[in-house]
């Protein structure tokens, strides 16, 4: 079992599987799939386990549950996934951010005319999922999961007990997908470790309609330590109001002072409006320390796939819950064969860490510069004005890959960006030695 | 008092009108009142500080006089003010909002920027004045932010200041330092070395090992300037490979043919 050696290294490449044994067959049925959670990444995953063959089984608590969320999708999740145009409720063109010292800029003057970021609202988005993966053949239980037990002999099943019409039930599968996000059970029974959390809170708000007007394509990001201390505040665009939030990680207890900090910010632009709702919900910040453990694999929010800087999320759920079902259809040849945890792996965290971890990596180095003190901050809106770092962020935004520029560009970028940086953190000294 | 009535009512009515949120008015005032005091202390500091930018006078005014009056009208004047938004909705209300207090006020920003023609210094523009002009400026936005206004955005950036005027006043300093401290440093160790093996300055130049301790001590020098740096560096790649850490831990735990279903 050399070739299984080789399957342990960490390294996204290609290995020689001409000495590896297949897997065995199942005999008379066909691989039996749990998909714990609903949201964009369990349909997904369900979507493309039961369109492969695999007889899938999707858990969902609450249905009609909104769930607290910005709500934004980039374009090629539009495409990728088929969402059809009239779920959407804005098309965002415009972008403004502001800096600590309320410099604004215009994002968005490179956006080509059919580019927009698209405002859905979640229980429109995750029952439209939901319902194509219905009907491609996964059956959707309605019901909380409350225990997952993992086997304790090879080639036994795993049982989902969860409760549903107030009876307490179970199912034994072969294969588990935990797609139930931050507080995710899965992961709790796997014990796949724990990951640190940011609180997004966010009042939903109901302007008069002159007021929104003013942000009918408009969408709006404020940085400053009076709004956030490592996270930025925003002004989301919904569809027929506006959510005005603020999110951190290290400062959870003094969220409220920071939701007090950018209704401040926001006031004359929010005058008048009416709180309609409030919300809160946690944010992975990183990966948790075990992704995939036995037959059983994390995808979305539950994985912790939610990238630094933007703090963006259903995209990269819904992609890896759809990559991890291609993984199993095909590491058990359409439902035909049980999988082990080396093809989950190998099928799954491999391609996706491949794919990902460089652009996520980058997220984190651009919110370890730029958001740590608000001269970083007012260096970073001054980098924005750029007419090339726009187009650079918004190509990699849409298209979801590290935008190829001109090399030139990109130098000139890289010292505009130093030269800002040194000239606000001169500012920033400056501003400590002054006494006021 | 009108203008009190408006500085608490917008926040406050946006919350009430929600029947859930009830309570909420009482939280909201608190922290008001927290923050208010602060300002009374700074007008008294900027009024002593002759460079400072000065408030408006309105301001000062307006604050000990706002503050008593908090707890008592504000109750009943939010339900006054809530039932005329909910009747109007509109901008009728938003003309009391208008008299923000805290705002960043000097003669010398104009539409949004710093105007240059008030820095001239024998006919010449003071650059060094407008850096710490603005210093000060987001020193008090700091302290006290300001709302983000349509009607006059801020433009200033600090690229419009020349980059000669930074490294005159920022760089040139700090590098007469450093080359001050390399070149001692060079002295000392050319001498060192020569005393210890007899090879003299221009020898030493040629020899691979002397580059390389001559390499050290320039990166040294460069990097390593208070006592302090040393912890920062070491904690500075710890952080950048922190994430990275976190992404590969996955992988970590993997035997060779380890067992599983």
């Amino acid at each position: 079992m050399a070739a299984l050696a080789l399957f342990s290294l960490p390294l996204p490449t290609k290995t020689i599987v001409a000495s590896y044994s297949p897997n065995p067959p199942l005999h008379g049925r066909k691989l039996r799939a749990a998909v714990i959670g609903g949201g964009p990444a369990g349909s997904s995953a369900a979507e493309a386990l039961a369109s492969g063959g695999v007889e899938t089984f999707l858990f969902e608590r609450s249905p009609s549950h909104a769930k607290p969320c910005g709500g934004a999708i980039p374009l090629c999740m539009l495409d990728e996934f088929q969402i059809p145009h009239h779920l959407i409720d804005r098309h965002v063109i415009r972008m403004k951010i502001f800096s600590p010292s309320n410099l604004a800029v215009d994002f968005g003057k490179t956006l080509r005319p059919n580019e927009f970021i698209a405002m859905l609202r979640r229980e429109v988005l995750d029952s439209f999922l939901r319902s194509r993966a219905q009907s491609y053949g996964a059956d959707v239980v309605s019901g909380l999961v409350t225990d997952l037990k993992v086997p304790t002999s090879p080639g036994a099943p795993y049982v989902v007990h969860y409760v549903s019409n107030n009876s307490r039930r179970e199912l034994a599968v072969d294969v588990v997908v935990g797609a139930d996000g931050a507080n995710s059970r899965v992961a709790k029974s796997i014990g796949a470790g724990s990951y640190n959390c940011a609180i997004a809170f966010q009042e939903r708000i109901r302007l008069p309609d002159e007021k929104m007007e003013y942000y009918e394509n408009l969408a709006e990001m404020y940085l400053g330590n009076d709004v956030s201390p490592d996270f930025y505040a925003w002004v989301f665009p919904k569809c027929d109001h506006v959510a005005v939030g603020t999110g951190t990680v290290r400062s959870k207890r003094e969220i409220k002072e920071y939701q007090r900090g950018i209704r401040e910010r926001v006031k004359s632009k929010i005058d008048g409006g009416k709180v309609i709702k409030v919300e809160a919900h946690p944010i992975p910040e990183h990966p948790r320390p075990l992704r995939v453990r036995g037959r059983v694999a994390l995808v979305g929010d539950a994985a912790g796939y939610v990238t630094k800087c933007s703090g963006e999320g259903i995209y990269f759920a819904a992609k890896s819950g759809r990559m991890c079902g291609e993984a199993i259809v095909r590491a058990s040849d359409g439902g035909d064969r049980m999988i082990g945890e080396r093809d989950l792996r190998r099928e799954y965290l491999k391609e996706w860490d491949a794919m990902y971890v460089n652009m996520f990596r980058f997220l984190d180095l651009l919110q370890n510069v730029f958001y740590g003190s608000n001269s970083a901050r007012e260096a970073l809106v001054e980098l924005c004005g750029d007419e090339y770092v726009q187009r650079m962020t918004f190509e990699s935004y849409l298209y979801k890959k590290l935008a190829d520029g001109n090399r030139w560009e990109d130098a000139k970028m890289l010292v505009n960006s130093i030269g800002s940086l040194m000239r606000c953190k001169i500012i920033g000294e400056r501003m400590e030695v002054l006494n006021l | 008092m009108s203008i009190s009535m408006a500085l608490f009512s917008p926040p406050t009515h946006l919350q009430t009108l929600s029947p859930s949120s009830f309570p909420k008015p009482h939280l909201t005032h608190k922290p008001y009142l927290f923050l208010r005091p602060k300002n009374p202390l700074f007008h008294v500091r900027a009024t002593e500080d002759n460079g400072a930018g000065a408030l408006t006078s309105a301001a000062t005014t307006v604050e000990p006089i706002a503050e008593p009056k908090v707890p008592a009208p504000s109750e009943p004047e939010l339900e006054k003010n809530e039932t005329s938004a909910a009747s109007n909705g509109s901008l009728g209300t938003t003309t009391e909002v208008k008299v923000v207090v805290s705002k960043f006020e000097n003669p010398k920003w104009v539409n949004g920027t710093w105007d240059l023609k008030q820095f001239q210094k024998d006919s010449k523009t003071d650059w060094d004045a407008v850096i710490d002009a603005e210093a000060r400026r987001r020193k008090w936005l700091e302290d006290n932010p300001e709302t983000s206004s349509n009607d006059e955005p801020v433009v200033f950036d600090t690229s419009i200041i020349p980059w000669w005027a930074w490294i005159k006043r920022y760089h040139l300093p700090e590098a007469e330092l450093l080359n001050g401290r390399a070149a001692m440093i060079g002295f000392f160790m050319a001498y060192f070395v020569d005393s210890l093996t007899g090879v003299g300055l221009v020898d030493q130049m040629g020899n691979f090992f002397c580059k390389t301790l001559l390499f050290i001590a320039v990166v040294g020098v460069l990097l390593i300037r208070k006592n302090e740096d040393i912890e920062t560096l070491k904690k500075l790649v710890e952080e950048t490979t922190f994430y990275d850490k976190q992404w590969q831990a996955t992988w970590q735990d993997e035997t060779p043919g380890s067992s599983e279903n």
